[in-house]
């Protein structure tokens, strides 16, 4: 709310000193803050918008003839691995998304409760370390830890003669071995975003429902979540898009053996036989929907968030 | 109650890989010792890549706090229609991921489609033909990193120069006779230096461990390299693992640092500064 207050002192103010001047000067104002603008516009035309439009048109374009198809699309649909590698990548998403906020969110409740400030200082220092350490060193950190000759592997099988690999069927290389992974930089991501959205809540509200009569559970039910479920369908959207657009941990972790959409338009760039260039585009179009429905609930909820808790 | 023991298994979770990634770097089989660290040190593909990563990292920050601090203060300034165009182009990064993009990135610069000449002003065919030729080059891939680092820089400086009255800081800069670059350089720039820093730290760090991009472009830099280790030797990869730990550790060490002397402080609310989202 304070960020709309500002902008419409702002505006105004710029809109009576313009509208003194003469129509021309005026002109030659707009184009100025324009053209101030114009350098960063052109970076992101170049580098940001026209490969994200390259993708979009070049999936409806037959690679071959360049007529106007829907035949690449139609593909991914018939292909059963194609099919699979959406699949596979949109149920990492959901199942790293749902397990990160849930567990994320009671121990952000948690950090939020420690009376102890130094130490709820330290574990947000580490969380946001732990948010930003992924990619390749923390494929290869798992690798270290759970994988054949993992330290917890080896551990687990000489102490306690539990066969992870070979009587528990467990593999790291594989997808439920990839949901671990990605858990590992979406929890301390949940805890960062969800804490500052729990402070929002005012300690006057739980009084006044305990007053009421109203258990901790009912407090929860019916005050706490429904004020908190918007900044959490919003940070569950983002841990989605997340992990379901990464491809360097997955890469890393089985070099292309599991079949996750990512890969497979790696597989297009690097030049394998089965793919053509149309595949990767229909492939990374498909990509952008995906995520564009995620961004979309992203930014409806922050818009709601910022609605509900007076920001 | 409960929210305190997950916290602590959370805790546990999130240390574990690093204690055991540690502990599988130094024994090598037989014995405990920092063979592995010689090994790494020794060898010259890891400096050679680390040089590449660090260079790579260093211009993309350059250019991105340069070609976005200005842009950030001109919009706040200038411009306010604009500001949800910045929203939006902070934006598609989460929409667009970095596989995606670096796979558009070849198709825009190595192919001749008229649509796209229009649309670029004719910029696009002079990049893409001799003497820029950029497709798969090192500048497109710093101009790419610019572009995967947008929302995380673009939003610690749009918050740092919100936490000033930057306009009438501006004001007051004029009126005693001061020009835009002068009232930018050395009145608000000093007063959102903790911002820049932190967004510049987060961008260095990203750059230096982005794989993706790297890999689509076949340019040699440390992360690939450390795949490459992984492959045949696994504790020289833990050993790796360890050291870009620090290299993370030691960045983020400087924003938290940098976000507290901030004007006005880590807000609560700005806390996701800290995160480099992919």
């Amino acid at each position: 709310m304070q960020l709309r207050a500002v902008k419409h002192t702002t505006t105004p103010e710029v809109k009576t000193v313009t509208a003194k001047r003469p129509r021309s000067i005026q002109w030659s104002y707009m184009f100025t803050s324009w053209l101030g603008f114009a350098p960063f516009l052109l970076f992101c035309l170049l580098f940001e918008i026209l490969p994200a439009v390259m993708v979009i048109q070049a999936s409806f374009v037959d690679s071959n003839s360049g007529v106007f198809t829907l035949n690449n699309y139609q593909r991914i649909l018939a292909q059963t691995d194609k099919l699979h590698a959406f699949q596979n990548s949109i149920a990492l998403g959901i199942i790293t998304a749902l397990l990160s906020g849930i567990i994320g969110f009671l121990a952000a409740y948690g950090v939020f409760n420690l009376r102890t400030s130094w130490l709820r200082n330290v574990i947000i220092g580490f969380s946001s370390i732990a948010a930003n350490f992924a990619g390749i060193p923390l494929a290869f950190a798992f690798i270290s830890t759970l994988g054949v000759t993992g330290f917890i592997t080896v551990l687990l099988l000489t102490w306690f003669h539990i066969d992870l690999y070979n009587s528990l069927n467990f593999s790291l290389y594989s997808f439920w071995g990839l949901v671990l992974v990605y858990i590992y930089f979406e929890l301390p991501l949940m805890i960062l975003i969800t804490l500052p959205a729990l402070s929002t809540l005012r300690p006057e509200w739980r009084e006044a429902a305990t007053n009421l009569g109203a258990s901790n559970f009912t407090y929860w039910r019916r005050v706490g979540l429904p004020l908190l479920f918007p900044s959490l369908v919003a940070a569950t959207m983002l841990l989605f898009a997340n992990s379901f657009g990464a491809f360097a941990t997955a890469f890393a972790l089985a070099q292309g053996g599991i079949n996750l959409v990512p890969i497979q338009i790696q597989f297009v760039v690097n030049g394998n036989v089965n793919l053509d260039p149309g595949l990767g585009n229909a492939l990374a179009g498909g990509m952008i929907v995906v995520l564009l429905i995620a961004v979309l609930l992203y930014s409806a909820m922050l818009r709601r968030v910022s609605k509900w808790q007076g920001r | 109650m409960t929210n305190r023991i997950v916290l602590a298994l959370v805790i546990l979770y999130l240390l574990l890989p690093l204690g055991a990634t540690l502990v599988f770097g130094i024994s090598n089989g037989n014995g405990i010792g920092f063979s592995s660290y010689q090994e790494i040190f020794s060898d010259h593909d890891f400096s050679a890549t680390l040089l590449l990563s660090f260079e790579l990292a260093l211009a993309s920050t350059v250019l991105a706090v340069v070609l976005i601090t200005p842009t950030a203060y001109w919009v706040q300034l200038r411009l306010p229609q604009a500001r949800p165009m910045m929203d939006f182009l902070a934006l598609v990064p989460f929409a667009v991921p970095a596989i995606v993009m670096g796979f558009g990135l070849i198709e825009v610069y190595s192919g001749n489609n008229t649509l796209l000449s229009i649309l670029s002003l004719g910029l696009v065919p002079l990049l893409s033909n001799p003497p820029f030729n950029v497709v798969n080059t090192p500048q497109l891939l710093v101009c790419a990193y610019v572009i995967v680092s947008l929302p995380f820089v673009y939003r610690p400086i749009d918050n740092s120069l919100r936490a000033i009255n930057t306009k009438v800081l501006t004001e007051a800069a004029y009126s005693l006779g001061s020009g835009w670059w002068r009232t930018f350089l050395t009145v608000v720039l000093p007063n959102i230096w903790p911002g820049v820093i932190s967004a510049a730290l987060l961008t260095f760090s990203t750059a230096m461990g982005e794989f993706t991009l790297a890999e689509l472009f076949g340019i040699y830099t440390f992360p690939i390299y450390l795949n490459v280790t992984g492959q045949n030797n696994a504790h020289k990869a833990a050993s790796l693992t360890i050291l870009s730990f620090l290299l993370t550790f030691l960045c983020v060490l400087g924003i938290i640092f940098l976000l507290r002397r901030r004007p006005g402080g880590a807000k609560q609310d700005e806390r996701l500064d800290i995160v480099a989202i992919k």
